[in-house]
């Protein structure tokens, strides 16, 4: 098992820092056995967050990640890409989520700043058991279904057809149209719904 | 709508039900329940003949909301899209007492069928699209300060709409429901069943300040000498267009006055509002001869269950829940399903629009690859350990695990054994069959039990 993991803690403008001492968080994830490298940045998810995060993989010949920032959600796919970049693959990666569940929702700087550590330490410790994964793929058949048959259905069925792919439209009633048929003049123009 | 119905990309079927989703992204099999319509469209020309001459005349038309009627053979409206008409089995003489079947002697190309029936088929597509739409709120559930629905003339938007249009039940001249006379003074109330965390829905209902401006600028415009009064508590126009637009009713006379309705009662044949206006902190009492109210949209009656068949989830409100509300907001938490219009929440014309343009394009983008990624943190099964007891096959919701049998090499020759086998594509990597397993054989790539128990000891050590 390799043991070089580099730990990335984003400080997420003030959304993150203001809360949490991130520049604590990095040091003590320094101390964590098999971590290689730590450091802070002030938005991970940037161009320069993630070009230091793909700089650091190779100066410090990092073989995992773990990054400190937003619910993977929002991000985990952005870090996963720039592991990659990087030269190891994407699954030999974390993301800790210090942001929605420790500091939107606490307020105390030194236990906030303690939740992170420990999730951080948990991330680690897992990361070093990660295995690659490889993306496998699957055939698309290009044929929409449309539920509904009013404005928005007809709409979107009409805009996927004419971009030349087989839709089908299903409706409840006996006619398309909807609700909006149903409508006299339509504001802001007074034009007619039919 | 005649451009849906030309297309030669749409297949349109109408008067139908989705009743089984199964498959994931890119290929999914949903079955639609086609409802017998006992008129054979491909024979049908649309017309008209049946719907003349159909003796029971008299029943509520559903389009109109009640305002006008229909007989038992009807098209939804004379404009219908397919311009085909379909029998209400309820209703209809010859379905429900086998007598009359006048429609199958008139109809001059045979294609009345009494004997039709529903029908299952099954389409195979790639990408689906919600667009199931809204309801109203049901306010004479509700709100018995306004007469629980027994007053005639007080009526909701929607019903207003089709008094005003030119194709409904009064071919556009405003009629009070109760007398057929027309209303001088017109009261809207806006907000009900919307922000309202006591008897309707907490969320705002978004279009309902612009129509009721419509609405208002039209009773001054069609009725002389007639008062608009509307009661609200805020006038939202946050739209291109919209102030100007409001400002217009305003100075076509339409009287705004900042205050809740508290009770409509019957005087003669008016109704009388107790109200107050909270700007001159006054009580107020007002006169109309007829009141709309600006009734709130709510999710459509199936919806949830749509949802479910489907699988993937709503709000708390019933509303389909986007996977992100501001980065993916026409995105499920279902891999190739979308959303597109008021069954995501409530919003006017616009909005729908372009939400409906965003959820093709997306769709377009999955249609632009041959092939689709998927994820590979996903639960694998080590056969060596699996004893086959089939417990998590039901545990799992994506129908993605299956037994198969295989041939092993035992003591005394060849033996066959039962195990489990996950179909990569389907599952979903949510671990519910990972518990489930008492030979702990199953496992998610990626959380396996051993990078979980380190993180535990990680903390806990």
């Amino acid at each position: 098992m390799k043991k070089r993991v580099g730990v990335f803690v984003c400080d997420c403008g003030t959304n993150i820092a203001s809360v949490v001492d991130t520049e604590k968080v990095a040091e003590t994830a320094k101390k964590i056995p098999g971590v290689a490298f730590a450091t802070t940045y002030k938005y991970m998810c940037s161009d320069p967050g993630q070009e230091l995060l793909r700089t650091a993989i190779q100066e410090h010949k990092l073989e995992q990640v773990v990054v400190a920032s937003c619910s993977p959600r929002m991000h985990e796919k952005t870090f996963r890409k720039a592991v990659e970049a990087g030269g190891i693959n994407g699954y030999l990666f974390e993301m800790v989520n210090i942001r929605e569940q420790d500091s939107w929702v606490h307020h105390d700087r030194g236990q906030a700043t303690q939740k992170a550590i420990d999730l951080v330490r948990m991330a680690v410790s897992k990361v070093l058991h990660n295995k690659p994964l490889q993306i496998s793929s699957i055939p698309v058949r290009k044929k929409a279904m449309v539920i509904g048959g009013g404005i928005a259905g007809m709409q979107a069925a009409l805009d996927i057809a004419e971009a030349g792919h087989q839709v089908v439209l299903v409706e409840k009633e006996a006619s398309i149209g909807g609700k909006m048929t149903q409508l006299d003049k339509t504001f802001p123009t007074m034009d007619c719904a039919a | 709508m005649v451009a849906v119905a030309q297309h030669p990309n749409i297949e349109l079927i109408t008067y139908a039900e989705v009743t089984e989703v199964s498959g994931y992204i890119g290929n999914f099999d949903v079955t639609i329940k086609k409802k017998a319509k006992y008129v054979d469209w491909d024979l049908c020309t649309g017309c008209g003949t049946c719907i003349e001459k159909c003796p029971t005349k008299k029943l509520k038309d559903e389009f109109d909301l009640g305002l006008g009627l229909r007989p038992a053979i009807h098209k939804v409206y004379p404009q219908a899209v397919p311009g085909k008409p379909y029998i209400d089995a309820l209703n209809c003489l010859k379905l429900s007492k086998d007598k009359c079947g006048i429609c199958e002697k008139v109809c001059p190309t045979d294609a009345i069928k009494f004997d039709d029936q529903d029908e299952y088929v099954t389409e195979e597509v790639g990408a689906i699209v919600m667009a199931t739409g809204y309801d109203l709120f049901k306010w004479e559930e509700a709100y018995g300060e306004y007469g629980y629905g027994k007053y005639p003339d007080v009526i909701t938007s929607l019903h207003f709409e089709r008094l005003v249009s030119a194709g409904g039940p009064t071919g556009g001249k405003i009629k009070r429901p109760s007398d057929g006379k027309e209303p001088k003074n017109v009261a809207f109330i806006k907000c009900v069943g919307s922000r309202d965390d006591t008897k309707g829905k907490s969320y705002c209902s978004r279009a309902c300040c612009m129509y009721t401006a419509k609405h208002a600028y039209q009773v001054k415009d069609k009725i002389e000498d007639s008062e608009a009064y509307v009661f609200y508590m805020d006038v939202r126009t946050a739209g291109k267009n919209y102030e100007e637009f409001y400002q217009r009713s305003l100075n076509a006379g339409a009287k705004y006055i900042r205050g809740r309705v508290s009770k409509i009662y019957p005087r003669g044949d008016k109704l009388v509002l107790k109200t107050e206006d909270t700007l001159l902190s006054m009580p107020l009492e007002v006169e109309v001869d007829m009141v709309v109210l600006a009734t709130a949209m709510v999710p459509g009656e199936d919806s949830i269950d749509l949802a479910k068949t489907i699988g993937f989830s709503v709000d708390k409100d019933g509303f389909y829940q986007e996977a992100h509300p501001k980065l993916q907001p026409v995105e499920t938490f279902a891999a190739g399903v979308f959303l597109a219009g008021c069954c995501q929440g409530p919003k006017d014309i616009p909005d729908t629009v372009a939400q409906a343009s965003a959820a093709a394009v997306k769709v377009c983008g999955m249609f632009s690859k041959t092939e689709l990624a998927t994820e590979p943190m996903v639960s694998e099964v080590d056969i060596s350990k699996c004893s086959g007891c089939g417990f998590c096959v039901p545990i799992c919701p994506y129908n993605a695990i299956s037994l198969k049998e295989i041939q092993e090499r035992g003591h005394h020759g060849p033996l066959t054994r039962t195990v489990a086998e996950v179909n990569s594509s389907l599952c979903q990597g949510c671990g519910a069959c990972v518990p489930a397993c008492r030979t702990m054989a199953l496992n998610l790539k990626g959380f396996t039990d051993e990078q979980l128990v380190s993180e535990v000891d990680a903390l806990c050590l």
